[in-house]
């Protein structure tokens, strides 16, 4: 068990260490000098020197690195180009945006596409299974954002249910209920959109889990003793399937984060993504580096969450005599 | 082959559709056709259609037989040349109410330059009218013949053309610009299948060396190769193409590069595990035995094992880079010079196709990148299944 954790700690410190790496070269082989990029070209070399000084470019690049790791670690990513003010105070306000559609997204999206593979798997051939199929193929094929925008054009624009942009109504509603429901009613629609192009390939890579878990002896053995098929089902066929059910979880997280930055450009939220997609166009690099890093870490935490569920999930793990997976 | 997938048969359709649609049309795509956000003529009610005519020497008069509400806008531009010296000509308008306007007058000179807009204040001032009304509309006051002619003098040479913009155009309409978006749907085809397959194609060569050095050679390389990939498959692959885009430029080729460099993960893992049951089964051992060299190995009895798998893995990827290319376009990060049908959905959604409610500048190209997708998914899992026919007998996957 502790086997087990020390290598998945150091897996995803070793991940962000990369990560803060690519950032910090990926940053650098911009053309130009850096210096040149943001102060007037008519300043005076001296001035440029004092520049070069003010922002540590004078050091040599492994302490350039050094510091840039430091400051990464403590969520100093200095001042936007764009707004002037600091990158971590931006991104501060954006983050639990973020956070929420991505986990309503995932919540929702994992529990009705497990439901409906496994419900697919018991009764393969019928309607559950089918809308499992067609789902799985929609999820695979179409776009997120054409699909965010016919839902903006019928549900936000021909009826107006839903708001058009944004992550609150302004002005923002008085009281601490009102303003709840308001924030779920600007979430529903983005969150909804990504859920429904998220079940379907949840649903398949369960289905086909549990299609190979009900064909074992032990599910032969739970119907030979006369269990019911929901008790079959569930505590004896699902959950032995569970460990890599949650692998599917790993595996979808990527797609689903790309998707929420899709997701907040369409629908305009106050978020890590569209702030990241507004950071690049506008040239801005110390806030597009730290959103960067910031998406990259809301995944690393996510997949240590998952990490934590599968050594809960997998009794091998949890008991800890064989520590492979 | 199994022609009786309805996806090969697609794919070939697409691919003709690719390649002649674009050479089929006459007119540059980027230029202009009516007024912008202009409904297809199909549903365009009595909007007027877009005209053009031309008063010539040898045919200085047009009627125009006029059918639907007036025109936002109206221009007449050409040259006229006359061979005598003192020329006393005019352009007349005349509407079907019998009212005659006076356009144009040529006096003295012998060659002219006609240029007509009616949104000009000048044009409207000739008129009589005020700068903020619309000329258009005072020239069509009903429905009925409307007849513009060059009276006085007769000129000797030159063209005048007489063009209204129209409120309603072809088969999907025009976009915010005025340009035709069945052209622009038409030409997008071409930079999702070039993206998407291209991408794929280096992603798989890619995958296919990484993945066959991981599985034949084995060792510290294969689990260095496959930590490698657990971290890319690990971290959002869009983030990171955002970034190089936003800083390396947007090509087409940065694109397709870009891509491929990040979409090789899934093509190495699927070769590897096949080079490793190979390397392990009795035939690939006698070879070993006689002598043959790895290179060799790898090349005539693995390649030819891995390939119809790779075919697969191919046409499975195809929508992956697709929808990335398309994801990128509409988040803005694309060569706004090259046509693609992510770029059409982010100037759709950039520059007010709700407040237009022009939903034929949305359906065309998400349905398009939609269809693709589904036929490359399809024409892979036949791939699969002939690879494999066991995937067939469980009736399908």
């Amino acid at each position: 068990m502790r086997g087990y954790w020390v290598r998945r700690a150091a897996g995803a410190v070793a991940v962000l260490l990369l990560v803060i790496a690519a950032n910090f070269f990926l940053f650098r082989v911009m053309p130009g000098d850096v210096v040149s990029s943001i102060v007037d070209p008519r300043f005076s070399p001296e001035a440029k020197e004092r520049m070069r000084e003010l922002f540590g470019l004078d050091l040599p690049l492994h302490s350039q690195f050094f510091i840039y790791v430091r400051r990464m670690l403590t969520f100093d990513f200095g001042i936007s180009f764009l707004s002037q003010r600091p990158v971590w105070d931006e991104l501060r306000s954006r983050i639990p945006n973020t956070a929420a559609l991505l986990g309503s997204a995932l919540l929702l999206s994992s529990i009705i596409g497990t439901w409906l593979g496994v419900k697919a798997a018991q009764r393969r051939g019928g309607l559950i299974e089918k809308v499992a199929l067609v789902s799985g193929s929609v999820s695979f094929s179409f776009p997120s954002f054409f699909v965010q925008l016919v839902l903006l054009l019928l549900f936000a624009y021909t009826f107006p249910l839903f708001p058009l942009r944004g992550s609150v109504s302004i002005p923002v509603p008085q009281g601490t209920l009102p303003q709840v429901l308001d924030y779920l009613w600007h979430l529903a629609l983005p969150a909804g959109s990504l859920v429904l192009l998220g079940f379907g390939s949840w649903a398949i890579y369960v289905r086909n889990l549990m299609v190979k878990t009900l064909g074992e002896d032990f599910v032969l053995l739970a119907r030979a003793k006369g269990l019911s098929e929901e008790r079959v089902l569930w505590n004896h066929a699902f959950r032995s399937a569970l460990p890599p059910v949650l692998t599917i979880f790993l595996l979808a997280l990527p797609g689903i984060v790309s998707g929420a930055i899709i997701t907040e450009t369409v629908f305009s939220l106050h978020g890590v993504g569209k702030f990241l997609l507004d950071s690049i166009l506008g040239h801005d690099y110390p806030a597009a580096g730290a959103a960067f890093y910031i998406l990259a870490l809301l995944t690393i935490t996510s997949n240590l969450a998952a990490d934590a569920a599968y050594s809960i999930a997998d009794p091998r793990i949890r008991v800890g005599h064989r520590a492979e997976r | 082959m199994p022609m009786h997938r309805w996806s090969f048969l697609a794919f070939f359709l697409i691919l003709i559709a690719a390649v002649f649609g674009p050479m089929s049309l006459s007119e540059d795509p980027q230029q202009p056709v009516a007024k912008p956000f202009a409904p297809p003529a199909w549903i365009g009610g009595d909007a007027p259609p877009p005209f053009s005519a031309t008063l010539s020497p040898a045919d200085p008069s047009v009627q125009i037989d006029w059918k639907w509400a007036s025109p936002e806008d109206l221009s007449i531009r050409g040259n006229l040349s006359f061979e005598v010296d003192s020329v006393s000509a005019s352009l007349k308008w005349e509407t079907p109410g019998g009212d005659v306007f006076n356009l144009a007058s040529f006096e003295g000179n012998d060659d002219w330059a006609v240029d007509i807009d009616a949104r000009d204040v000048s044009f409207k001032r000739s008129l009589g009218i005020s700068p903020f009304e619309n000329a258009a509309n005072l020239m069509f006051p009903s429905l009925g013949r409307y007849i513009i002619s060059i009276e006085g003098t007769p000129p000797s040479g030159g063209s005048l053309t007489v063009a209204l913009p129209g409120g309603k155009w072809g088969l999907l309409g025009t976009d915010q610009r005025g340009r035709d978006v069945f052209s622009l749907f038409l030409v997008g085809i071409r930079v999702s299948l070039l993206v998407g397959i291209a991408a794929t194609l280096l992603a798989s060569v890619l995958g296919l060396s990484i993945g066959l050095a991981s599985g034949y050679l084995g060792g510290a390389i294969d689990s260095l190769i496959m930590r490698a990939v657990d971290v890319l498959l690990s971290i959002p692959v869009l983030p990171i193409l955002m970034v190089i885009v936003g800083i390396w430029g947007k090509g087409l080729w940065q694109l397709i590069l870009i891509l491929g460099l990040f979409s090789w993960m899934g093509t190495a893992r699927t070769v590897r595990s096949l080079a490793l049951s190979l390397r392990e089964s009795c035939y690939v051992e006698n070879l070993r035995s006689i002598g043959a060299s790895p290179f060799y190995i790898l090349y005539r009895h693995l390649l030819p094992e891995a390939l119809p798998v790779l075919l697969a893995t191919i046409s499975l990827g195809v929508p992956g880079a697709i929808l990335a290319e398309a994801g990128l376009s509409f988040l803005g990060l694309s060569d706004p010079r090259v046509i693609s049908w992510g770029r059409m959905l982010h100037e759709a959604h950039g520059f007010g196709a709700f407040t237009a409610g022009a939903w034929w500048l949305i359906l065309p190209p998400g349905l398009g990148i939609s269809i693709i997708c589904l036929v490359f998914l399809d024409m892979g899992r036949a791939i699969e299944e002939m690879a494999d026919p066991r995937l067939l007998k469980g009736g399908r996957r």
